[in-house]
């Protein structure tokens, strides 16, 4: 009787997970359905077309610099050996590690009038003072080039993953029908692999509409910059919650058709003449604008930004490390663990659950639960905050506030946005164990538990860990959501840079930033293995 | 007259498109006995020894273990609570289990005087093996193991689906005659699943044909 009990309560937990995870963002979306404040005619009137205009134009111009950056990059270090690609091959990936907020404050850290650049431009070609020889980049062009650099390597990722799996058999007969070697990239690497494509793309298109902090440091007017004025500015959290919610409709647009092109995707590497890609090697001018192009993003999205917190860092001298610092960090690494293990568990037992085919519901359910990944964190944290005001008013009346501007509140963000990355390690790392080792483990006389424990989750161990690492470094990284649920006077990394560079003490901010930074190269670590085990990647 | 040990009645299974793969199979396996069931890839005999443990579920029909049925059409006794060994071709040690780690896995009786594994190992012929690890021995030596692991929780029926058959010749008369020696040693009660025809003489008492989703015995049995 107790083991049915306790079997009943595993199936139950994708259901509750799912529900508790759903709850913050049905909160946000059931506020269309509640009153218009008089706030909506100030933001019909003078904002509301210029988020929606900076908004698109920022997504436009982002996909489009994002996607020449990210395919042509990928297609060169696949079909080309050129100097310097072994390097770049993974290198390439670097710019994921360095959030867009913080290369939004290298950025105007080295190109504003008084910025490290033009002073050292200055310095060296003996300008006057007033000479600025960089364009100002506290604009929607600027921020399109810092979103554009941080987040291509997603396309870089999906597109190169899709090219190596393309046939070399494919492409050659391309060039026997005439295809030059530029037209056999536009007209037969791209079009084949636009699922992929369209998934990266999308990737690209979610976070740029969910970033706050780089928008905000170059004061640009965008659904996430507004929602957060209007919240704070005009103390209306319900107008927050309506254009928190018009937000979420463009995402979830975004989500789905990211969904579907994936379910496409699969169709995409299965060839019956697979012949493994021929690398061919350029010479003179060829090589040197291959090395060129691949190299500029490098250098502009992880390169320039790093130097620059350096300088700082440099001009900040020892005091890097007195004790706000270790403590903020302190904070912020208990935070990404507890989150981190959080996900890990949810993840492993409800892939556990998939694999026992108790029923097809728990597929369906994970799969849900990995579009949190999607949702911006600022509208999660305005849908945490409202529930958690709920649920303090109707379940601890007469004590203290206990749940609003708790951890629990940060942690529950956490968990949800970075749920789908822990899924999708421990998916992989499930679909690597035989299922023949389960049938062997239930003939030796064991249970559930025991295969969990005793099969599974050592045979996991890696997938785990990794799950936990790449979790941490997301924590990290959040901002918006860390910002609006961090208790009084609880700061983290991403807090700290912000309100550093919110008073333009760069400086300082280059601190938590290299700490950022630094933990975010955990993941690219974990790529760059992935990428050098890779199938073909494995012959050059 | 010995026991019978399972019993299986107008057992039925067919996919999800309808199609039967076993249609009326009936058998009875007696307390010592070893029988051998043969047939083309894909014929269902994989399929049966799956239904006999508890992998898979029928659809009509019943099982019967030690005279207690196992499962029909409303219920399935779970694998690990029906004491069936089963051994499948490609072994399925647990990589991250020493070798004495995996043999033990399966034995609840912690409060044995004797090392089980141990004995397993010994009678199997692979006790110097035991503190290494699957991927650090040969392929015949992981069928010794998978062999010992199947058969050291002392189960009532052993379920072997096409052991032998990645290994090379010598190496497989040299563990047939070993393993039908420890078989008839240990009286264990066994299902073989071969496409060998040699095989299943060497080993068996009774040899059925799958054929057609039916399962019928062979007459040309020679004694062993």
């Amino acid at each position: 009787m107790q083991k049915i009990s306790v079997i009943k309560l595993w199936v139950a937990i994708p259901y509750i997970v799912l529900a508790v995870f759903v709850l913050p963002i049905l909160i946000v979306i059931s506020s269309i359905f509640g009153e218009w404040s008089e706030n909506w005619s100030h933001l019909y009137d003078y904002v509301l077309f210029d988020y929606i205009y900076n908004s698109s134009v920022l997504v436009i111009g982002v996909l489009f610099v994002a996607f020449i950056l990210g395919t042509t990059s990928a297609w060169l270090v696949t079909n080309y050996r050129f100097p310097g690609k072994d390097f770049l091959e993974w290198a390439l990936i670097l710019p994921l590690a360095v959030p867009s907020y913080i290369l939004a404050y290298t950025f105007t850290g080295l190109f504003d009038t008084f910025g490290t650049a033009n002073i050292m431009l200055r310095e060296l070609l003996n300008f006057e003072e007033q000479f600025s020889l960089f364009p100002n980049v506290r604009n929607l062009s600027g921020a399109i080039i810092v979103f554009s650099f941080t987040l291509y390597p997603y396309v870089y990722l999906v597109t190169r993953s899709a090219f190596l799996n393309q046939s070399q058999s494919m492409l050659e007969a391309g060039r026997l029908l005439g295809l030059n070697n530029f037209q056999v990239f536009y007209k037969l690497g791209i079009p084949i692999i636009r699922p992929a494509l369209i998934g990266g793309l999308m990737l690209v298109a979610m976070e740029t509409l969910s970033d706050f902090g780089a928008v905000e440091h170059f004061a640009i007017q965008t659904f996430t910059t507004g929602i957060f004025r209007t919240w704070y500015g005009m103390y209306d959290i319900q107008t927050a919650m309506q254009l928190a919610s018009m937000l979420l409709i463009f995402i979830g647009l975004f989500v789905i058709l990211e969904k579907y092109s994936r379910e496409k995707a699969r169709y995409t590497t299965k060839s019956s003449t697979f012949k493994p890609k021929k690398v061919n090697t350029l010479k003179g001018q060829s090589a040197f604008l291959a090395f060129v192009f691949c190299f500029i993003p490098v250098f502009i999205g992880f390169i320039l930004p790093i130097s620059e917190l350096f300088v700082w860092m440099y001009s900040y001298n020892m005091d890097y490390f007195n004790e706000k610092f270790w403590e903020t960090a302190a904070n912020t690494i208990f935070l990404g663990i507890i989150s981190a293990l959080l996900c890990s568990l949810f993840a492993l037992i409800i892939n556990f659950l998939i694999r026992l085919d108790i029923n097809n519901l728990s597929r369906v359910v994970s799969s849900f639960l990995s579009l949190g990944y999607g949702v911006p964190g600022l509208i999660l944290a305005v849908g945490i905050v409202q529930l958690f005001v709920w649920l303090d008013r109707y379940f601890f009346t007469g004590s203290e506030i206990i749940l609003t501007g708790s951890l629990i509140g940060l942690i529950f963000a956490y968990v949800i946005k970075s749920y789908a990355l822990s899924n999708s390690t421990i998916e992989s790392g499930y679909e690597r164990i035989s299922i023949v080792l389960d049938e062997s483990a239930r003939t030796l006389k064991t249970g559930n538990f025991r295969l969990l424990s005793k099969i599974h989750v050592p045979l996991l161990k890696t997938s785990l860990l990794t799950s936990t690492l790449i979790v941490i470094s997301e924590v990290v990284k959040e901002l918006p959501a860390t910002l609006i649920l961090r208790p009084f006077n609880f700061e983290t990394l991403a807090v700290s840079t912000y309100i550093y560079a919110a008073e333009e003490r760069m400086i300082q901010a280059s601190a938590p930033a290299i700490a950022i930074v630094l933990v975010g190269l955990i993941p690219i670590i974990i790529l760059t293995k992935m990428i050098r085990s890779s199938r073909i990647g494995r012959q050059y | 007259m010995k026991e019978s040990v399972l019993e299986i009645q107008n057992l039925s299974h067919s996919y999800e498109n309808g199609n039967y793969i076993l249609e009326n199979i009936d058998l009875v396996l007696k307390c010592g006995e070893i029988i051998s069931i043969i047939g083309a890839s894909g014929c269902g005999k994989t399929t049966l020894l799956r239904i006999i443990a508890g992998l898979e579920k029928q659809s009509r029909g019943t099982v019967e273990i030690n005279h207690s049925i196992v499962s029909d059409a409303n219920f399935s006794t779970p694998p690990e609570n029906r004491n069936i060994g089963l051994v499948v071709q490609d072994r399925a040690l647990f990589p991250h289990l020493t070798i004495y780690e995996n043999v033990n896995f399966g034995i609840r009786n912690l409060s044995s005087e004797i090392d089980i594994p141990l004995e397993y190992l010994k009678l199997f012929k692979v006790e110097n093996l035991s503190k290494k690890y699957p991927h650090e021995i040969s392929g015949g030596e992981q069928q010794r193991v998978a062999l010992a692991r199947s058969m050291a929780p002392n189960p009532d029926i052993l379920l072997l689906d096409e052991p032998f058959n990645a290994l090379d010749k010598k190496l497989k008369t040299e563990l047939h005659n070993e393993t039908k020696k420890i078989f008839r040693k240990k009286n264990s009660t066994v299902i073989i699943v071969s496409h060998d025809i040699e095989e299943a003489k060497f080993f068996s008492d009774k040899i059925y044909k799958m054929e057609n989703g039916q399962l019928t015995e062979m007459s040309f049995m020679t004694k062993n």
